[in-house]
């Protein structure tokens, strides 16, 4: 049984909840609902040759990142990090629990969601960015909760990484 | 410090394992649950078997062992059942303990909590957003409407421009206009020999020359109270009595010719002094403005019909004037009677000279 433990990283708000819902449930709520603690999902994502049990750590948003418990990250073999995009000041949020985890565990394979795709006339993030953080190496993915767009490729992708 | 009796010690662990439905599993070197107790039903996990390995059962074991930090604590895991519980992961020898505790309420509560703090941050930042975005809104409404309103300045010194300012004023509140006058002067002006002479000095010396006339013209206008009505080529029109009426108006543009004469006499064009011939009539006219899009304020009737032949009757540097401009200015000025001229399509008409 090939079982791997993914943990979802961002922001408070960002929609880690969301996505896990929309991937593993094909539901979304508008209702915000904090998470505190951690949730755990599991969904099974077929390839030819094999299958991947993902087991999708629904971590506490954060605001303040002191407040961020990297023990939770333990034995994690990939990371999703979550950006708001019409809320610039995530990204930064999200990349420095990246380089938290990546200093307590060592690096490990990782994707970079812009959330919120659907609302675009407050989108805030320029393609610029998103392109220079593309040629930095990063996977990145522009992905909706609400409407699923890009969520299912995104895990997808995240899962073909973590299974070599 | 003596410690407490056991039965006090049994006692407090008694209340503390039902107060936090403590649960608890061995988990063996092979990662293979050794044993288990407490109240596991209590998270729904009563069904774990022993002796198969803890990852394959528990999802979220998927990892974490070996685990080199014991003890290890990991807070508030929401497990299927829906209860919360602080897991503690202790180490003796090879095997691992791990100690479930009911955290469901602090949960709850911390949730709550957390809930309307963050939906407040949000609120401000989404606040602080709309603020940007309205003043960003705000500035380029405030730029289009002072581009709007310069605009308007501009169109409306135009037609200011075009048009006496009381006729702008109806006619921006879209009145219709045309209104009869009983007594005004009406005054031609042309430039003598003109076409000659802008044929040997060219076209900006000619458009130059025209300038400084109708310019003149325009600013004595001004001055005397009279009305420029239009050009016609070298020819200026102008009017007194207009659009208010005056008593004195045959008077102002007797005034408004002779300055004109003198203004045109200082320019000089293809090497003489600019001299102009002017003829003056008075009596009623029809004002109006015609046109929709492209207005005109002219006027009409006899009397303009008269003033623009007797001018053309004019000798160069003369100002005639007619027996009815004449009855009305009275002797402050001096005339020179011309006698009787025939005058096309009007018959015999008498005629003065305006000397001063």
């Amino acid at each position: 049984m090939l079982q791997k433990k993914i943990c979802m990283l961002g922001g408070f708000a960002v929609g880690k909840t969301s996505l896990v819902r929309r991937f593993v449930h094909s539901i979304f709520s508008e209702n915000y609902l904090t998470t505190v603690g951690v949730k755990i999902d599991k969904k099974s994502v077929a390839f030819p040759d094999k299958t991947v049990d993902l087991i999708l750590w629904d971590l506490a948003g954060e605001d303040d990142i002191g407040s961020f418990r990297v023990s939770y990250v333990r034995g994690a073999t990939g990371l999703v990090l979550v950006v708001d995009g019409t809320r610039p000041a995530t990204l930064a949020v999200a990349l420095t629990l990246r380089e938290r985890c990546e200093a307590e565990f060592g690096a490990m394979p990782c994707i970079l969601l812009f959330n919120k795709s659907d609302l675009t006339d407050r989108w805030a993030i320029s393609e610029g960015e998103i392109d220079e953080l593309k040629q930095r190496g990063w996977q990145i993915y522009l992905t909706s909760a609400l409407s699923g767009e890009h969520v299912d490729d995104a895990f997808r992708q995240l899962a073909s990484m973590v299974a070599k | 410090m003596s410690s407490l009796p056991e039965e006090v010690r049994s006692w407090i662990y008694d209340f503390f394992s039902n107060e936090r439905f403590a649960a608890y599993l061995k988990i063996d070197a092979r990662q293979c649950i050794e044993a288990k107790g407490g109240k596991l039903d209590f998270y729904g996990l009563s069904s774990l078997r022993i002796g198969e390995p803890v990852a394959e059962q528990l999802e979220f074991m998927e990892g974490l062992l070996p685990c080199p930090e014991l003890p290890f604590h990991m807070p508030m895991m929401e497990l299927p059942g829906g209860h919360v519980a602080d897991l503690h992961f202790f180490g003796e020898g090879d095997s691992v303990w791990l100690l479930f505790l009911d955290a469901t309420p602090e949960r709850d509560h911390q949730q709550r909590l957390q809930q309307k703090a963050y939906e407040m941050t949000l609120l401000q930042e989404r606040e602080r957003q709309l603020n940007a975005k309205l003043q960003s809104t705000n500035e380029a409404l405030r730029e289009s409407q002072e581009g709007l309103s310069r605009e308007f300045r501009r169109a409306e010194s135009l037609l200011l421009n075009i048009l006496p300012a009381s006729i702008a004023e109806r006619l921006k509140a879209d009145e219709q206009i045309a209104d009869s006058h009983a007594e005004v002067s009406v005054l031609f002006a042309d430039i003598v020999g003109f076409t000659e002479r802008a044929r040997s000095v060219g076209a900006t010396t000619t458009l130059a020359i025209l300038n400084y006339f109708f310019r003149a013209a325009d600013l004595l206008s001004e001055q005397h109270g009279c009305e420029k009505i239009k050009t016609i080529g070298d020819c200026v029109m102008a009017v007194a009595g207009l659009p208010v009426a005056r008593s004195d108006h045959a008077q102002a543009l007797a005034n408004y010719a002779l300055e004109l004469r003198e203004a045109a006499r200082r320019e000089r064009f293809a090497g003489e002094p600019l001299s102009l011939r002017i003829g003056i009539h008075s009596g009623p006219i029809v004002a109006g403005v015609i046109g929709k899009r492209r207005f005109v304020y002219d006027l009409w009737g006899d009397t303009v019909n008269l003033a623009a032949r007797i001018q053309k009757a004019a000798e160069p540097d003369e100002i005639r004037i007619s027996d009815a401009t004449h009855e009305l200015l009275g002797p402050d000025f001096a005339c020179d009677p011309l006698g009787e001229t025939e005058l096309r399509g009007t018959g015999r008409v008498r005629m003065w000279r305006l000397r001063g």
